[in-house]
């Protein structure tokens, strides 16, 4: 039980990483096409 | 430094990583560079910013070089709790400046700096105030990162520590000088994206290259109980409590944070908060684990240093692809805030100095541009003349921090309270102020009375971080209460105990002696101020409005 924890406490960490990764990921292109539509820069 | 225990790149192969990085880094602004740029976005990209850009800038900023090294650092010393102590607590820091950060931009929705709002509030004094601190902070700020750049390509590879240095400098000027605050953005976001897909591959790969979760399991018999413990006072009163008290004040006083908060659409601010505060923790709690596994594996830090410790593992334990992942990471992390901080000195020096001081209000865009401009190549300078001659800073260091956390409370109190003048703000930085230098450098020795009387101006500056934040999430009422009860319950728990952590009580007294200094001298004045004013007098630069902002 206690590795499994420690292993989960280590873990935990990157896989919230990749979810942030891919929450700014969508985030972004969604940013880029309404950039697009708007017909205004990026940034 | 022994070098022979780290994996060492070849000069060729580590000078092919950074023109990789700062070359691509390059490449990636040509798609934003206009030949003739306006000042607005220069500072503030028309405060345009999308979610997913102002999330990714935001953590990006956030993260420096000396995150994973502080987090790791405080993963070996404190054990289980310690990465905790350092990542969560800046990430929570980033939350807790949202509530205050939407009043800032309902205030002055067209800011580019939070002294340019000062100003409008209170005049030249205090914005002058908040903006020499921010670029003290900000040189600071360069030369730490620069300093992790000249460290790592030394340890890493046969070129010298002041190549490190130079390089990062000149890689980071040359893709932010053009387009100011734009490129920081938009760079940003490679790095972050870059810097997440290291930290998610690393941390795995070092704990099965250690052997698996079985060998952490095994490794908790070198923890002494304290280290073993989630919730270790140590770590809290060493680590934890000191952390979280300057990070408020970093958060507050840091023009790179409200750069961005002005830069963001305002429907914006509050998914791009939340996002960067979890993205933060889970990174810089990620690599601190790096620290943890080290401890638990009995591994020493070359030297005793402890920066060591995160070169020492990924040497150790992984392959050459990773190192030069681990080395593109550093360089992402502090490059990232190396160009905030340039982009934010420039814009203090071209709104809070020239625009509102020089100009009047009515400045020449073009000269502005060339200003801020500048201001990067000087501060560039100046940072790599520090970190080249490995000057020491510490005096500096503590002189600022000092005066961040002087001025949150005033800053705070003059966005909402509408009694505090000009006077009170002023007066209660530099009450502050002196008041930390008298507790940190112990020029009155903490003994009897005048002991006992510090840790009450302490114990009411433990009160007033725990207020504020109650008052920006739950309002002024809860705020009040909640404050004056963490006051007295510290005020109880920290008579003839406080003294002896010199650095937490001289923090804590700088919030308390600025706030008692604040509000009784705001109470002394019976003028109120209107704050629709503020909005009239703080303007974008350019002759073109900014296109529509819903």
């Amino acid at each position: 039980m206690q590795t499994f924890i420690l292993a989960l406490y280590v873990l935990i960490w990157p896989l919230i990483s990749l979810a942030i990764f891919a929450v700014i990921g969508i985030a972004t292109v969604k940013d880029i096409r309404v950039a697009k539509r708007e017909k205004r820069e990026l940034v | 430094m022994n070098e022979e225990n780290f994996y060492q790149f070849s000069t060729v192969t580590v000078l092919a990583l950074l023109v990789f990085f700062y070359g691509g880094t390059y490449l990636l602004t040509l798609l934003i560079k206009k030949k003739k740029e306006n000042t607005d976005a220069f500072m503030v990209s028309n405060h345009q910013i999308g979610f997913g850009l102002g999330a990714a800038s935001m953590t990006a900023t956030w993260i420096w070089a000396a995150s994973f090294y502080g987090a790791a650092t405080s993963g070996y010393t404190y054990g289980i709790s310690g990465p905790l102590h350092y990542g969560l607590w800046g990430a929570l820091m980033i939350l807790f400046i949202y509530p205050f950060g939407r009043r800032f931009r309902k205030l002055a929705p067209n800011a580019h700096t939070l002294g340019e709002l000062i100003h409008a509030r209170h005049g030249s004094s205090s914005q002058l105030i908040l903006a020499s601190s921010n670029i003290l902070g900000s040189i600071i700020s360069l030369m730490v990162n620069f300093t992790a750049s000249g460290a790592l390509v030394s340890v890493l590879s046969p070129l010298s520590f002041q190549a490190g240095v130079v390089i990062a400098g000149v890689g980071v000027l040359c893709y932010t000088l053009w387009s100011g605050f734009r490129a920081s953005v938009l760079t940003d976001f490679a790095q972050l994206m870059a810097m997440m897909a290291v930290a998610i591959l690393i941390i795995p790969a070092v704990m099965f290259a250690l052997g698996g979760p079985q060998t952490l399991a095994d490794g908790m018999s070198f923890l002494t109980p304290e280290q073993a413990n989630l919730f270790s006072m140590d770590a809290i009163l060493n680590q934890g409590a000191p952390f979280f008290v300057a990070v408020l004040a970093y958060a507050i006083g840091n023009q790179t944070i409200s750069q961005r908060l002005f830069a963001v659409r305002e429907d914006h601010i509050k998914p791009t908060f939340i996002t960067a505060t979890i993205g933060y923790g889970a990174i810089v709690i990620g690599l601190g684990m790096i620290g943890l596994m080290a401890l638990m594996t009995g591994m020493e830090p070359i030297n005793g240093d402890m920066n060591n410790l995160i070169p020492q593992m990924v040497s150790m334990y992984l392959s050459p692809v990773f190192i030069a992942l681990f080395f593109i990471l550093v360089i992402g992390s502090l490059s990232s805030t190396a160009d905030s901080d340039l982009s934010a000195m420039s814009a203090i020096v071209m709104a809070d100095v020239y625009g509102k001081n020089i100009a009047k209000n009515k400045p020449d865009p073009t000269k502005m541009l060339l200003i801020g401009r500048l201001t990067m190549i000087v501060a560039t300078l100046i940072g790599v003349i520090l970190a080249s001659f490995s000057m020491d800073i510490l005096i500096m260091l503590v002189f600022v921090g000092a005066l961040w956390g002087a001025i949150v409370f005033p800053v705070i109190a003059s966005c909402f309270w509408d009694r505090v003048t000009n006077t009170a703000f002023t007066s209660a930085v530099i009450a502050g102020l002196v008041m930390f230098c008298v507790a940190r450098f112990e020029l009155q020795p903490l003994v009897g009375v005048v002991g006992g009387l510090f840790e009450l101006l302490a114990a009411v500056g433990g009160g007033v971080v725990l207020g504020l934040m109650a008052f920006g999430f739950c309002g002024r009422r809860v705020g009040l209460v909640f404050g004056a009860l963490c006051a007295i319950a510290l005020a109880y728990f920290s008579l003839g105990f406080l003294r002896d952590y010199t650095v937490l009580l001289a923090s804590l007294m700088a919030y308390g002696v600025s706030t008692i200094v604040c509000i009784a001298i705001s109470l002394m004045s019976s003028s109120k101020f209107d704050f629709s004013q503020i909005d009239q007098k703080v303007i974008n630069y350019d002759p073109a409005k900014p296109a529509n902002q819903s």
